[in-house]
C-alpha cells in the first residue's frame, strides 16, 4: 500500500469513527421523550361517590391529575364512564374514542356512545357496534375505599 | 465500488475540479502549529452541530429555561454529553482561535496578500466572543443573569451612548424576558449569519491564495532595504 492510500483510507477511518462517536448519541438525543409512555402518572385518580352512578346508565366522571411533559407540569383532565349493573361491582371506561382521539359521548335514548367525529358506535361495555375504531373503548380497573371511586390503573386489552 | 459511485456523480456534477482545489492543494512545508485553524474549524463545527440540537429542546422564555436547560442536562439521553460539548467547545474554540491567531502574528502571515484573510480573522475572533458573551446568559441561572447584569453595564460607562447601549443590550432597563429572547435570537441567528459569511471568505482565501510558508533566516537576510543603524 502506498503511503497516499495509506494516509487517505486512515483519515477516512477517523472521519467516520468521529461521526459515528457523535452520530449515535445525536439519535438516542433526538428520540429520546419518545421513551417515555403515558401510564396514569399517579397511585390512584379519586372520582366521586358510588351513590352517583344510576344502575345500568353510564356516568361521566371527570378528574384533573397532574403531569409532567419534558420540564413543564400540567393539569390534565381526565373523563371516565362508569357504569353499574348492580350497585357493587363498577367498571370504568375511557371517553376517548379508539379511532382518532375524540371524545364519545353517552346517549341515553339509544343505550350506545357515539363518536361524533366520524359517527362511531359503541356498545354500553365499549365494544365497536359500527364506524371505523379498530378496538373496544379502553377499560380501567377501579378501587372502592368508603363508597369512594378511584381509578388505579389500566387494564391491558 | 466507491469509484462507481464517485463517477456517477462526476459525470452528474463535475466536483472532481473542486475536490482538486479543496484538498490536494499545495502546502508549503509547515509544522504543527499550522493545525490550529483547521482545529478551530473542528470546534465550530461541533458548536454548529451540537448548538443546532440544544435547539430541540432548549425554550428561552424566563419561566422555561433553566427547567429546558436542567430536562436537556439530567433527563434526555446524551443530553449531558451534547451540552456538556457545546459549553466545552465555546471555551475551546476561544483558546484555539486565539493561538491560532498568535500563529499568524510570530510568522508575520497577515502581510500581504493576505489582509483579508487577517481582518476576516479578526472578525471571526470578535464573533466567537460575542458568542461566549450571548450564550453565557442562556442557562438563566444566577451566575448567568449576574454576569451579563455586569457585562452589559459595562457598555454604560461608554462616554455620551453609554445609557442608550445599555439599553439596546438589554431591551430595557433592566435584564429582562426580552433580553433573554434578544441574546438568544442573536446567539442563534445573527452571529451564526455573521459567522458563515466571514468564515466563507477566510476558507475561500486559504484556499484562493494558499497559506504563507514559515519565515527563514535567509528569506530575512535577502530583504534589499534593511538598514542596519551604525
Ligand atoms: S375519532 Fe371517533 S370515529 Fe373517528
Amino acid at each position: 500500500m502506498s503511503r497516499r492510500t495509506f494516509l487517505s483510507r486512515a483519515t477516512a477511518s477517523i472521519v467516520g469513527g468521529i461521526g459515528a462517536l457523535m452520530g449515535i448519541p445525536t439519535v438516542a438525543y433526538l428520540i429520546s421523550p419518545a421513551k417515555a409512555r403515558g401510564g396514569l402518572g399517579v397511585e390512584a385518580i379519586p372520582l366521586g361517590p358510588i351513590s352517583k352512578v344510576p344502575i345500568g346508565e353510564p356516568t361521566l366522571f371527570k378528574a384533573t391529575i397532574e403531569r409532567k411533559t419534558g420540564w413543564v407540569t400540567q393539569a390534565e383532565e381526565l373523563a371516565f364512564y362508569v357504569s353499574t349493573d348492580d350497585g357493587r361491582n363498577f367498571t370504568a371506561m375511557s371517553n376517548v374514542c379508539t379511532h382518532l382521539g375524540c371524545r364519545v359521548r353517552w346517549v341515553d335514548d339509544e343505550e350506545e356512545f357515539f363518536c361524533p367525529c366520524h359517527n362511531a358506535v359503541f356498545s354500553k361495555t365499549g365494544t365497536v357496534v359500527s364506524g371505523p375504531p379498530p378496538r373496544a373503548l379502553d377499560q380501567y380497573e377501579l378501587s372502592v375505599e368508603d363508597g369512594q371511586l378511584f381509578v388505579v390503573g389500566k387494564i391491558e386489552a | 465500488m466507491i469509484e462507481k459511485v464517485s463517477a456517477w456523480f462526476e459525470e452528474r456534477m463535475g466536483w472532481k475540479p473542486i475536490w482538486k482545489a479543496l484538498a490536494l492543494r499545495n502546502i508549503p512545508k509547515v509544522n504543527w502549529l499550522y493545525t490550529l485553524g483547521s482545529a478551530t474549524l473542528l470546534v465550530t463545527v461541533n458548536q454548529i452541530l451540537t448548538g443546532i440540537l440544544l435547539t430541540i429542546y432548549y425554550v428561552p422564555s424566563p419561566q422555561d429555561a433553566y427547567n429546558s436547560v436542567a430536562f436537556i442536562t439530567n433527563e434526555i439521553t446524551a443530553g449531558w454529553l451534547i451540552r456538556g460539548l457545546h459549553h466545552w467547545g465555546a471555551s475551546a474554540m476561544v483558546v484555539l482561535a486565539g493561538l491560532h491567531m498568535l500563529r499568524v502574528v510570530f510568522h508575520g502571515a497577515y502581510k500581504f496578500p493576505r489582509e483579508i484573510t487577517w481582518f476576516t480573522g479578526l472578525g471571526l475572533l470578535a464573533v466567537t466572543m460575542a458568542f461566549g458573551f450571548t450564550g453565557y446568559l442562556l442557562p438563566w441561572d444566577q451566575k448567568a443573569y449576574w454576569a451579563t447584569t455586569v457585562g452589559t453595564r459595562m457598555l454604560e460607562v461608554t462616554p455620551v451612548i453609554g445609557d442608550w447601549l445599555l439599553r439596546i443590550a438589554r431591551g430595557g432597563e433592566e435584564l429582562s424576558a426580552v433580553t433573554l429572547t434578544r441574546f438568544y435570537g442573536t446567539h442563534v441567528w445573527v452571529l451564526p449569519s455573521v459567522l458563515l459569511i466571514l468564515l466563507g471568505i477566510h476558507m475561500f482565501l486559504v484556499v484562493r491564495i494558499g497559506i504563507s510558508a514559515p519565515p527563514t533566516a535567509e528569506e530575512a537576510a535577502e530583504e534589499p532595504d534593511v538598514e542596519v543603524e551604525a
